[in-house]
């Protein structure tokens, strides 16, 4: 009887271990891009949800490798179905599309006026803005081969930074 | 003259009131920050013509001076007379300034004042960050303005062209794109925080040169504190090469029309 229970528990044991999510999130992501994604989507939407950052720097990686103006409607649109299926928010998939393909930086956002919401930590957020013009680099410039629109991304951020300057300077203290 | 064609040229332009934005429209340059601004370009003007004798004046007698090979030659009645006349002049340089920087100091706080006030209500309080960022990129389809963009690096003209320059451009945007609007109205707070700060710290100076250069004139000397103290001023007024622009204008955009559903 002893040893039919050690055999259950071990059969038990086994079937936990092939099953780990480790292993079954654990793939490697080769090109091209469009298969890459229809294989993360599959993953995220079956158990690997946690595993979406992982995948997304490898899609990226792929992504580098085979340049293409359509590369940036892949991304939206993988981005868009996930979100469907809440696997992740859409403010997260939001956030990671602008981030790397869109030329207004999602570093400088929110619903509050400038005055309140950028000023007090102004140099922190234009830190996070030349973080995020390296994805951008990456997204427009590199995956996309937009350069005008990388361009425009980086003018932006150097104008950014000159408005954001006089203005919170003008914000500070009385208006005289 | 020139002023007053300017004024009549602006003017014109003001009244024919040209609507091509394709931003948001702003009010960061009412008429009185564009009197503020016009006034302060005349009184650099002023200050400039008179002071420019001058200078030329000082840099001939430097030249004289240095030509005579007067440097380290104190004891010389002929370097020691050139020396005198270089302090007199120096001193009618200060003279000048003392009378007019108090003008133009007012002239500089009323512009920067104004400026503050339109920055402040316009972009800090009404606007979001992301609004911001429209306001920036004005749903341009276009290259952007290379006259606008090489602001920052302003140095290398006449402080009165400068503001000439500025007068210029917001003059001809009044109803136009905001965007660059925005970035001209930023540049020139900026510009006029420092400038104020330079006045002030110049104003406190000149009694201090003054004084040291009255007690000089008994010995004809020329200080190494008076050639900076010029070329300081020199720079200042009449401009001096070598700051780049902040950026240069972005290249064509290249048409690629997909929008996400996901883009801000």
């Amino acid at each position: 009887m002893r040893k039919f229970y050690g055999l259950v528990l071990i059969t038990v044991l086994a079937g936990c271990a092939s099953t780990t999510p480790t292993a079954q999130c654990d793939v490697t992501i080769r090109a091209p891009l469009e298969g890459a994604m229809l294989m993360v989507e599959d993953r995220l939407t079956n158990g690997c949800a946690y595993s979406f950052d992982a995948y997304m720097a490898q899609l990226i990686e792929v992504a580098r490798d085979n340049p293409a103006a359509g590369n940036k409607r892949a991304f939206s649109e993988l981005l868009v179905r996930i979100s469907d299926q809440a696997v992740i928010s859409k403010r997260q998939a939001s956030e990671f599309y602008n981030r790397y393909f869109n030329i207004k930086f999602a570093s400088l956002s929110g619903d509050y006026n400038t005055c309140s919401q950028v000023c007090p930590v102004r140099s922190k957020v234009i830190s996070q803005m030349r973080d995020e013009l390296r994805d951008k680099e990456v997204g427009l410039l590199e995956i996309t081969g937009d350069q005008g629109s990388y361009y425009r991304a980086d003018h932006l951020l150097q104008e950014s930074e000159l408005v954001l300057e006089a203005t919170c300077r003008a914000c500070d203290g009385d208006a005289g | 003259m020139k002023i007053y064609l300017l004024c009549i040229t602006v003017g014109l332009l003001l009244t024919m009131n040209i609507h091509a934005s394709e931003g948001p429209v702003m009010h960061l340059f009412p008429t009185t920050v564009l009197e503020d601004i016009r006034e302060t370009g005349k009184v650099a003007e002023e200050m400039e013509n008179n002071l420019q004798d001058i200078i030329s004046r000082l840099d001939l007698q430097q030249e004289l001076y240095h030509g005579s090979r007067c440097a380290g030659a104190d004891e010389d009645p002929g370097c020691q007379r050139i020396a005198r006349q270089i302090g007199a002049t120096y001193l009618e340089m200060l003279t000048v300034m003392t009378e007019r920087l108090p003008q133009m100091e007012q002239a500089v706080d009323n512009t920067r004042a104004g400026l503050k006030k339109r920055l402040r209500s316009e972009l800090g309080e009404k606007t979001t960050p992301g609004g911001l960022q429209d306001v920036l990129l004005g749903r341009q389809t276009g290259p952007a303005d290379e006259a606008t963009l090489a602001l920052r690096g302003r140095s290398g003209i006449r402080l009165s062209d400068r503001f000439k320059q500025y007068y210029g451009l917001v003059a001809s945007r009044q109803g136009g794109a905001s965007s660059s609007l925005a970035v001209i109205a930023s540049d020139i707070y900026l510009d006029m925080e420092q400038a104020s700060y330079l006045i002030a710290a110049t104003r406190e100076e000149i009694s201090r040169a003054t004084l040291m250069e009255q007690l000089n004139q008994s010995f004809g000397l020329i200080t190494p504190e008076m050639a900076q103290v010029v070329e300081g001023v020199k720079s200042i007024l009449f401009g001096e090469q070598g700051d780049a622009p902040i950026a240069s204008a972005p290249p064509e955009n290249t048409g690629l029309t997909y929008v996400s559903p996901l883009e801000y």
